[in-house]
């Protein structure tokens, strides 16, 4: 909302920005970012979600329309600058210790230890890569800052990474600088976490585990790297708990994904690369954000026909409230992934079914009567008033979503087939799947190949023999 | 604390901002015969809220005109982008003087 106020600001319109209690907090670091620091703010006081109709009106009368008229009509005073390290200073010199303590103390760490970045260790991370230690980017919401090479690397020190994983690390911030990721969205209140997958043959050499325990901490690149997402997240982006990250429950980081590309070349499966535009072979990496999901065991069948319609009921079970992204404002960017593993791959492609039939499946059959559809958007949230037929009517939702106004009709949680993802990995002799729940425009599925350094092999090998 | 603690000189893992302060635009002498337009994101009950606005600034200021949110669509969503870079010329043709935006929640 603010992003909206700060564009009629700069175009010499006053504004005054509805903000609920407890968004002031975002709003007044927000602002800082947008390069308007006294931004006037009217509040809301509570939330107008859990008021009665009097209470709203009360508020809003009582304390809102005055903030309101004062926002429009008196100048706030100017905003004082504050003071702030240049990008290559020094901040503290000492003991480990020390240094997790100033990092922790000044929101620089996420409450693990961190790795020191040193001179040394920053110097090993720009070995891989070709790029100058300078560039940007680009500049990431909220707190508009530059995501430079340097900063990918000192943050990726810190997160514990092998320097070999800089490649990886450029693409996934490359991915997040991307406008169609959508970043500046990552401190909305369902709190949202990012999974990072990765495809190539750099799986191989940098050892990411895509077996038993894909999603599992304890192998390296898998958890380092999406480690650093969430750092570079706070540090570079600048989404802060308790200030510009409005999770109201949260999530850790995730592990990092990465796909069984022998199972797939095995089953004559496109690997998620392929999908995302990328030819077989590249290295890369695909970013998507996921409010939630979670694990549904012993898939039982021989067959897709009785393997799908667990999967399609897990699909469903865990997409409520996200359907919210399939009707009008969300232009249906909604992505559900289901990670497969491979036993479960094998035995639907053993039929002949590829990816794309296992989309059409999902398609046709994770779907919701319509009534229930509208009852999460309009009694369950946010919309007071709305309807399918009006979002048909008027051109904002594909015409399959209102054939007839019977409210029992079945209706699809996405546009389109090719909206669901597929992903195979896992353990492979188990008959168990994963469904994320995806939050669409606020982190769409994103790619981006990871390029290599020239001279990769001799610097991985010299790197990997330093840390054997 | 341990002794074998090391010694390092660590770096900040911010960069700096890339945005200077920017001044706000000038602020209004009053309401009255001014023309209000209302920006939502279409969600926690800002149309309510407008409304009850509305009803108080227009008992203020008997002479101010509002524009509906639905003159410039939703500037929080899949197109939010679009709508925010049109956004100066759509307040510039229908002459809108000041803003209330919503909702943040």
């Amino acid at each position: 909302m603010l992003r909206a106020s700060a564009v009629c600001e700069l175009a010499g319109v006053p504004t005054a920005s509805l903000t609920s209690e407890g968004f002031l907090g975002q709003a007044a670091a927000t602002s800082i970012g947008l390069g308007l620091p006294n931004i006037p703010i009217a509040l809301v006081p509570g939330h107008p979600g859990a008021q009665s109709k009097d209470e709203l009106r009360k508020n809003v009368l009582d304390v809102t329309l005055g903030r309101v008229i004062d926002n429009l009509t008196r100048m706030p005073s100017p905003a004082g600058k504050r003071g702030e390290p240049k990008a290559r200073d020094i901040v503290v010199k000492g003991g480990f210790s020390a240094v997790n303590r100033y990092f922790y103390e000044n929101e620089l760490s996420d409450g693990l230890p961190i790795v020191p970045p040193t001179a040394e260790a920053i110097e090993f991370f720009l070995r891989f890569t070709d790029r100058d230690p300078d560039e940007s980017l680009g500049v990431i919401l909220p707190d508009s800052r530059a995501a430079t090479i340097w900063s990918i690397a000192v943050n990726g020190v810190m997160a514990g990474c092998r320097p070999e994983y800089m490649p990886v690390l450029v693409a996934a911030v490359e991915a997040m600088c991307d406008p169609k990721y959508g970043v500046e969205h990552s401190g909305n209140t369902p709190g949202g976490e990012t999974l990072i997958m990765v495809n190539g043959p750099i799986i191989k050499q940098l050892g990411f585990n895509y077996l038993q325990g894909a999603l599992r901490d304890g192998f390296m690149p898998n958890t380092t790297i999406g480690r650093f997402w969430r750092l570079y997240m706070r540090n570079v982006a600048g989404f802060l708990p308790h200030k510009t990250d409005k999770a109201t429950h949260g999530t850790t980081w995730r592990v990092v994904l990465a796909e069984n590309e022998d199972v797939l070349a095995e089953i004559g499966w496109e690997p998620n690369s392929v999908e995302m535009g990328f030819a077989a072979g590249d290295n890369t990496v695909t970013i998507a954000r996921y409010t939630g999901g979670g694990a549904f065991p012993s898939v039982m069948g021989d067959t897709p026909e009785r393997i799908l319609p667990y999967i399609t009921d897990s699909v469903l079970r865990y997409h409520s409230w996200q359907i919210h992204f399939t009707e009008s404002s969300g232009d249906g960017s909604l992505r559900p992934l289901v990670v497969l593993s491979p036993i479960l791959a094998r035995t639907i492609a053993k039929a002949g079914w590829s990816k794309t039939d296992v989309k059409e499946y999902l398609y046709q059959h994770a779907r919701l009567p319509a009534w229930k559809f509208e009852h999460f958007l309009r009694e369950w949230t946010v919309k007071g008033t709305w309807s399918l037929e009006l979002a048909v009517k008027d051109g904002r939702m594909p015409a399959h979503f209102f054939e007839s106004s019977d409210p029992e009709r079945m209706v699809p949680i996405v546009w389109h087939a090719r909206d669901f993802m597929i992903a195979v990995s896992g353990d492979p002799l188990r008959n168990n799947a994963y469904v994320f729940a995806h939050n669409a425009f606020m982190g769409y599925p994103t790619g981006k190949k990871i390029h290599l350094v020239r001279d990769w092999e001799r610097l991985l090998a010299e790197s990997q023999k330093c840390a054997s | 604390m341990p002794t074998n603690d090391g010694y390092y000189e660590a770096y900040w893992p911010r960069t700096p901002r890339q945005t200077g302060i920017k001044p706000l635009a000038p602020r209004l002498k009053s309401l009255e015969g001014r023309t209000v337009a209302y920006l939502w994101d279409y969600i926690f009950r800002g149309d309510e809220i407008f409304g009850y606005l509305e009803k108080g600034l227009k008992a203020r200021y008997p002479g101010v005109r509002f524009v509906s949110y639905t003159e410039f669509g939703n500037i929080h969503a899949g197109k939010e982008k679009e709508v925010l870079a049109a956004l100066p010329q759509r307040l510039k043709e229908l002459q809108v003087d000041a803003v209330i935006c919503g909702m943040a929640c």
